[in-house]
């Protein structure tokens, strides 16, 4: 009996303690943003609006990691998948802005997304402050060794009605395949998968004949030799497949790559931008980011925040144009 | 060799101490598990699904499968001791083994079904190991047409086989279908049943449904029934059994083996109907019919070999064609797309290193449970004794901790409460879960490929029967449709003659 009291006696304890540190952390948290006390005040989130394990969320753990040691405080990664993003998005960008959440922003939620969703699911970038650029993945365009297709010219004399795979509604991999088959007035069938891997398998097996896939899912098929790159979607050749040429090169305005940047709630002060500014400049200057960048296939686009917000805003202009002149829908087939 | 090579490897796989202790932590948790009668091995995994985000699949696989033919192995233990099945699958190893442990031979029992409980996993695994390479040969002639077929044979096998009232299972089935249409049309970006809610947009997550379902549901509804209060224990001596034992259980344990796998790869089938036939098959073949019931080692041998052998087997048709034969096979599913692994003919191919590993880690983990089940026998039924009003809260506690970390979001927590209060109400009026979880599972596979299959023949439906796999599932599906209704038929012609014949005689279906 005895025992039992005092293991209850600790138990209580332990709660009271719980509950007293938590009720301080939450003092602490409102107080320093009210009267804009130093920062960081404590671990920094950065939430990720994609599954664990995904690209998106390995370049966050990636620049988590040398961003904490710069901050000195923990930056654990949460990751809050849903509707493309727009689910974590929103939930940070009505967060306090004291820069102690931050979200990890993928450019086409930005810019290809609106194209394919109601406007009232749209994420706009007014919401949040960008901190800064990270990198830019590559989608290519390859096709199976069966259809024998080698070069868009095959593609645009092909005798055969051929399908095209992309990794899903709303994507870069939809939006840039669109806009070079309207382009090149390719015929064919679009069929959506649920994301990239599916796509490649389909097209391995000639399910589909031709898909676009982001660089690094393809990369090991194409060096196998079991499907055929045909283009690239990039505005400069990809380091990573120096000889396959990009859609610009052979001629068409298709300038498509996934982006992704780092952002917290609107209204940060000076102070706490500047600091978490330099966070992500110490984090992508160590040489663990950078071959991270490497093995995955990355091409880094290290850029300011305000030039973050001025090319996203321009894609999404761009994009908008280039699909009502084609007279594309990413909605509906 | 190109066919040892990676099989090989997969032992490398197993032999990684990360693994080999989560394949000891699965197998453990399965026989507990298996001894606590109500929580089952689906219930289990679903609970345990959000532990498994932080290892590498194979890791995480390779645990949750042992939990589920460790189950097996625990089930026997409160049938023959307690008169308690810990499993469904155990039921009838209670007819003889618990007379056999009245009779004070609980230990040759205990020995007999541990050994046939081995030999039964080996030869499931065994099977498992020739046969699935042959199926997954055809991999990348598994298009958008041969998944639509895949899915809708999966479906109707589901909603034919299970046990209870088939308009239930219709219904529950049904009802899942419909859940799987909830989200984001992935072809159109419009949205359904999502109501504006963006925690929808992605349709309902697979987790949260079975955690409710199985997990929660379940939980209440063992609250409500009367907690049984636990006989004492026959004690157990002798557990190797004799010479003479083993020589009579050896061709129990052959059958119930070989009819196990064979029982276990069918969709809709799996341990519990094994073990049902496996008695059955016994029991007609015995000399002396009348020893059933009365403590004969082979009633006891057979079904405890054919419910591991069809434990093992059913993971034949989820690592090679992506169908779940069972409920827990579904929330296995569900678990390696949360790994992002597809289950389909592809894994085997892309995925030697998970496919392998989880499949030798079988072996190790039968060795594990002959050498764990027989020395841990008192413990287990030791706790047997926790009361239901100590186990259930802590049993919820992890369910709605599990299910918050799947997404650090509260509206999964809801969910799995509503599907919980769900879950409880089907049990309560007889409706099983697991078609329910099924067809959810296969329902967004079978619109999706369905739709990508239209897309890719152009609209033309016959394009689904020229192709030649397809054609062929097709062909299953239509066959497995109709021969209930045919077989109906026969038997009311059958049933006319003979009322024509012999007017008296009432014939009992």
């Amino acid at each position: 009996m005895k025992k039992q009291f005092t293991r209850r006696a600790m138990l209580s304890l332990a709660a009271a303690t719980a509950a007293l540190s938590l009720a301080a952390c939450g003092g602490n948290v409102g107080g320093g943003a009210a009267e804009g006390a130093t920062f960081p005040s404590g671990p920094v989130t950065l939430t990720v609006g994609q599954a664990p394990g995904g690209s998106t969320d390995l370049i966050a753990r990636a620049a988590a990691e040398g961003m904490a040691e710069k901050l000195g405080v923990a930056m654990p990664v949460v990751n809050k998948p849903g509707a493309n993003g727009a689910l974590a998005t929103e939930e940070v960008a009505a967060m306090k802005a004291d820069g102690q959440n931050l979200i990890l922003l993928n450019a086409s939620l930005i810019t290809i997304t609106p194209l394919a969703v109601s406007e009232a699911e749209a994420v706009s970038l007014e919401d949040l402050d960008v901190i800064a650029g990270l990198s830019q993945d590559d989608y290519v365009m390859v096709a199976s060794k069966e259809s024998g297709v080698k070069s868009i010219e095959d593609l645009k004399k092909g005798a055969s009605k051929l399908s095209f795979g992309t990794t899903g509604v709303g994507t870069g991999s939809q939006l840039a395949q669109a806009l070079l088959l309207a382009q090149a007035e390719i015929e064919g069938t679009t069929v959506p998968f649920d994301s990239g891997s599916p796509a490649l398998t389909a097209v391995m097996g000639n399910q589909v004949q031709v898909s676009t896939i982001q660089l690094g899912e393809a990369k090991p098929q194409i060096d196998a030799g079991t499907v055929v790159p045909l283009v690239v979607f990039s505005s400069e050749r990809n380091e990573f497949l120096p000889d396959v040429p990009t859609a610009i090169e052979a001629g068409y305005d298709v300038p498509v790559s996934q982006y992704r940047a780092i952002a917290a709630p609107k209204g940060l002060s000076a102070e706490t931008k500047t600091a978490l500014t330099d966070a992500v400049k110490a984090a992508v200057a160590k040489d663990t980011y950078k071959s991270f960048n490497e093995s995955t296939l990355l091409t880094p686009k290290e850029i300011t925040g305000e030039e973050v917000v001025t090319e996203w805003n321009e894609l999404a202009a761009k994009y908008k144009k280039l699909t009502e002149e084609y007279d594309i829908s990413l909605a509906s087939k | 060799m190109d066919f040892f090579g990676p099989v090989l490897d997969g032992f490398g796989v197993v032999l990684d101490p990360t693994n080999l202790l989560y394949c000891l932590l699965g197998v453990a948790i399965g026989m507990l598990i298996g001894v606590l009668p109500g929580l089952g091995p689906a219930a289990t995994i679903a609970i345990l699904l959000p532990l498994t985000y932080g290892v590498e699949p194979v890791t995480a696989i390779i645990m949750l499968a042992g939990i589920f033919y460790g189950a097996q192995y625990g089930g026997t233990i409160t049938s023959v001791l307690l008169r308690i099945p810990g499993e469904a699958s155990s039921v009838v190893t209670v007819f003889d083994g618990y007379v056999l442990a009245k009779q004070g031979r609980a230990g040759t029992a205990l020995g007999i079904a541990a050994i046939g409980s081995f030999v039964g996993g080996t030869i499931g695994i065994i099977g498992l190991t020739f046969l699935a390479p042959l199926v997954a040969g055809f991999a990348l002639d598994f298009g958008p047409p041969e998944y639509t077929a895949l899915a809708l044979l999966g479906i109707l096998l589901v909603a034919t086989i299970s046990g209870g009232s088939k308009i239930k299972a219709l219904i529950a089935a049904a009802l899942g279908l419909f859940l799987a249409t909830v989200g984001r049309d992935i072809f159109t970006g419009a949205e359904r049943f999502t109501f504006g809610n963006l925690s929808l947009a992605d349709g309902i997550d697979f987790v949260p449904i079975a955690m409710g379902l199985f997990g929660v549901g379940e939980i209440l509804y063992n609250l409500e029934e009367r907690h049984r209060a636990a006989a004492a224990p026959v004690a157990v001596a002798n557990v190797w059994p004799s010479r003479k034992d083993l020589k009579q259980s050896s061709g129990a344990i052959g059958r119930g083996s070989v009819l196990g796998f064979f029982l276990g790869i069918l969709p809709g089938g799996g341990a519990t109907i094994a073990s049902l036939a496996a008695y059955a098959v016994e029991k007609k073949r015995a000399k002396d019919p009348s020893r059933f019931g009365k403590g004969a080692i082979e009633g006891v041998a057979g079904p405890e070999s054919a419910n591991n052998a069809a434990a093992t087997s059913s993971f034949i048709p989820l690592l090679t064609l992506g169908i779940p034969a069972n409920a827990t096979m579904a929330i296995i599913f569900g678990a390696l797309l949360i790994q992002g692994l597809t289950p389909g003919p592809q894994l085997i191919t892309e995925q030697p290193e998970l496919f392998w590993g989880v499949v030798n880690s079988m072996y190790i983990g039968n060795i594990l449970l002959l050498i764990m089940s027989i020395p841990l026998v008192g413990l287990f039924v030791r706790i047997l004794r926790i009361r239901a009003a100590i186990l259930a809260p802590i049993t919820a506690l992890i369910t709605m901790l599990g299910a918050y970390t799947i997404r650090n979001s509260m509206f999964d927590v809801m969910l799995v409460v509503l599907f919980g209060a769900v879950g409880y109400l089907m049990k309560k009026f007889g409706f099983e879960p697991g078609p329910l979880v099924l067809a959810f599972v296969l329902g967004s596979l079978l619109e999706s490929s369905l739709r990508r299959s239209l897309l890719v023949l152009e609209g033309d439906p016959t394009g689904f029967f020229s192709r030649p796999i397809s054609g062929t599932l097709l062909v299953i599906f239509v066959f497995v449709a109709v021969w209930p209704m045919v077989k109906t038929v026969i038997e009311k012609r059958k049933k006319a003659n003979a009322l024509l014949s012999e007017t008296k005689v009432k014939e009992k279906v």
